[in-house]
């Protein structure tokens, strides 16, 4: 009854004509990114979050974690009907949904991605909403020391789940942690690494952070690359519903694909793409005609669309129960309800019962709106493809500019946003990896607060680490994780994860 | 080499932290993060400019091999302009010419197509922040 009660209270926020409006444009936008391929969920993010300070904190994470499942339905389109992945958690979906296409089964294939999704997705928030209360009373057992293992442990996830060197990988988050802990000293107000520049007191701002290092890189990175026309595969994209036996075909998938992306979901570094990846993997091996995959079988479709959108509900799990991150995109949403001043954690749920439902019940009605945007008007989503980049590219450094300098009104985040617009292109140039050093630089500060607070409770002693459970099991999976990767047979599973995912 | 930048890094941010005070174990200073930080930061680069260093290595020269970086060095020239002359020349301004430099530094277009597109993103621009979301844009010297 309770809990009826609150989502009656979710459906009340959700529905207000404000929150409708953003919960669409959200939705909007993300399958929008989702379409154009080049531009990834944490790009867009970034680059809406300082407009999204002025809205309340649950309407702009009700549009924030719009863009972000938004981004999984329309990354499938251009995967089926151009073979170009519009995100990263549809590079599977290439495999069977294009080789449908060209058999003429365009329509089946779309039809039934976004049937897969809306009901992943749909299954993810019922997972979400029983399960983060259970978390978040097992989180009531976390003091500083627990705080901090699970952290550490956290990035570690994160770093071991991104493609390319571990080392590389740990590095950046080390870095990110020293980032992050710039500004005030939290308990003496000293002033730390400002070297005398005023706007440097409260540290390096999130935004112009983080929209260098997505924002300005993606585009740097894709202006150097020769700007081709994107051919369109000229098909008729008729018989959006699935027929009975596509659905027969499909439906084990479906269900299977809601389970394992749930649960990539919460783990740390897991997200989408993993998601996608492990359920076509599963798909595979379940089938009677493991043959097929590759040349057209509607399991290879249904599983991983169901599984990358099916995660994106999984990863706010750790955020709302425990103010943990698993990945970049709820990194930036955690980063915006700092901005509106809400810390998530174990009293998130209590404390703020608006947002918290707002948000659970914003992506029912999300997912609903998905579904009508992505079936019906899929001819004018293709449209958008022959939008040129060289229109599409200016206008994104602008929108970087402009969001960079409207944060504080301040020429300086514009010169901090191109430092790391830089930084960040040459990390991509050179295999070091953007997503542990966002994690570090946001859990920084939470970091730097529970292991002085843990050390001040133990007096000094470092073995307040290993004598609560939580803890000690905490560093030793981190420390399994790291160790596991120098044998050679865990580091080619690892390189098989982590293939092809540069994002998370 | 981009290790080597890394473990400096990480050195630099240790002394720093050592300047701005360890504290000790029991109560930890404002440096106290940024020693350990800096500390793992620079092993980490160390351990893998041993690793890299030890390894043959062709995709240095290949890194930038048919790629037009030319025109991402021509976008910074042109984003860190738009950043020193923001105040001075005002929004509208800059935020035009920068659009006509980008439509032309990106892929050369039709100089009337690059000003037709700078004058409609910056009406558009002010219109969205300027008029609707009244962001107060600095109007500069000739005074818009």
């Amino acid at each position: 009854m309770d809990l009826l009660n609150q989502v009656l209270l979710g459906f009340s926020i959700v529905l207000s004509p404000i929150n409708l409006l953003y919960c669409f444009a959200g939705v909007v936008i993300g399958t929008l990114i989702g379409v154009l391929p080049g531009i990834g969920p944490s790009a867009t993010l970034s680059l809406l979050l300082p407009f999204t300070l002025k809205a309340s904190p649950v309407a702009s994470l009700i549009m924030l974690a719009g863009i972000y499942y938004g981004a999984q339905y329309g990354g499938s389109t251009t995967s089926i009907l151009v073979n170009i992945p519009g995100e990263a958690a549809s590079v599977v979906t290439c495999l069977d949904g294009y080789q449908m296409a060209r058999k003429g089964r365009a329509g089946a294939a779309l039809g039934m991605s976004a049937f897969g999704s809306f009901i992943g997705g749909t299954l993810s928030v019922v997972g979400l909403m029983l399960f983060t209360p259970v978390l978040a009373s097992l989180a009531f057992k976390f003091g500083p020391p627990e705080l901090f293992c699970s952290m550490c442990c956290g990035l570690t996830m994160v770093a071991y789940l991104t493609s390319g060197s571990l080392l590389r990988a740990l590095m950046m988050a080390s870095l990110g942690v020293i980032l992050g802990c710039f500004g005030q000293d939290p308990e003496t107000g000293t002033p730390r690494f400002a070297f005398g520049v005023p706007d440097l007191m409260d540290g390096i701002g999130l935004v112009p952070f983080v929209m260098g290092l997505f924002g300005i890189s993606e585009v740097l990175s894709n202006i150097e690359k020769s700007i081709s026309e994107k051919e369109i595969f000229e098909t008729k994209v008729k018989g959006l519903l699935p027929n009975l036996q596509d659905w027969k075909n499909s439906i084990k998938p479906i269900f299977r694909g809601s389970f394992l992306g749930f649960f990539a979901g919460i783990i740390p570094g897991g997200g989408p793409t993993i998601s996608s990846f492990i359920s076509y993997a599963v798909e595979k091996k379940f089938s009677k005609h493991p043959e097929k995959f590759g040349t057209g079988a509607i399991e290879g479709v249904a599983g991983p669309e169901t599984a990358n959108n099916a995660a994106t509900g999984g990863s706010f799990i750790p955020l709302f129960a425990l103010g943990i991150p698993p990945n970049v995109p709820m990194a930036l949403l955690l980063g915006s309800l700092i901005m509106h001043g809400v810390i998530p954690g174990p009293l998130f749920m209590q404390k703020n019962p608006d947002i918290y439902w707002g948000v659970i019940t914003s992506m029912y009605v999300g997912n609903v709106m998905l579904l009508i945007l992505n079936l019906p008007l899929i001819a004018i989503w293709v449209q958008l493809l022959k939008v040129p980049y060289k229109i599409l590219f200016p206008l994104i450094l602008l929108l970087c500019c402009i969001g960079a300098y409207t944060v504080n009104n301040s020429t300086f985040d514009l010169y901090v946003m191109l430092l790391f617009g830089v930084a960040g292109y040459l990390m991509r140039k050179y295999d070091f990896q953007g997503a542990p050093l966002i994690l570090g630089y946001i859990l920084g500060p939470m970091l730097e607060i529970s292991l002085r607070q843990s050390l001040l409770i133990s007096h000094g002693k470092f073995s307040i680490f290993v004598t609560s459970p939580i803890a000690c099991g905490a560093i030793i999976f981190a420390l399994f994780v790291i160790i596991s990767a120098l044998f050679p047979v865990f580091k080619k599973r690892r390189e098989a994860i982590t293939k092809e995912d540069d994002e998370i | 080499m981009a290790s080597l930048i890394f473990v400096l890094v990480g050195l630099f941010v240790c002394v720093k932290g050592y300047l701005l005070g360890f504290g000790t174990y029991h109560t930890p200073g404002p440096g106290f993060i940024f020693i350990v930080g800096g500390s793992l930061l620079s092993i980490l680069s160390l351990i893998d400019l041993i690793i890299t260093s030890g390894r043959k290595n062709d995709s240095k020269k290949t890194i930038w091999l048919g790629l037009k970086w030319q025109k991402v060095i021509l976008v910074l020239i042109a984003l860190s302009a738009y950043a020193f002359f923001f105040e001075r020349i005002g929004f509208l301004t800059s935020t035009f010419l920068l659009i006509v430099i980008l439509f032309e530094a990106i892929e050369s277009t039709r100089w009337w197509i690059a000003v037709l597109g700078g004058l409609v993103s910056t009406l558009m621009a002010h219109i969205i922040f300027n008029v609707w979301l009244k962001v107060p844009f600095p109007s500069g010297v000739l005074g818009f």
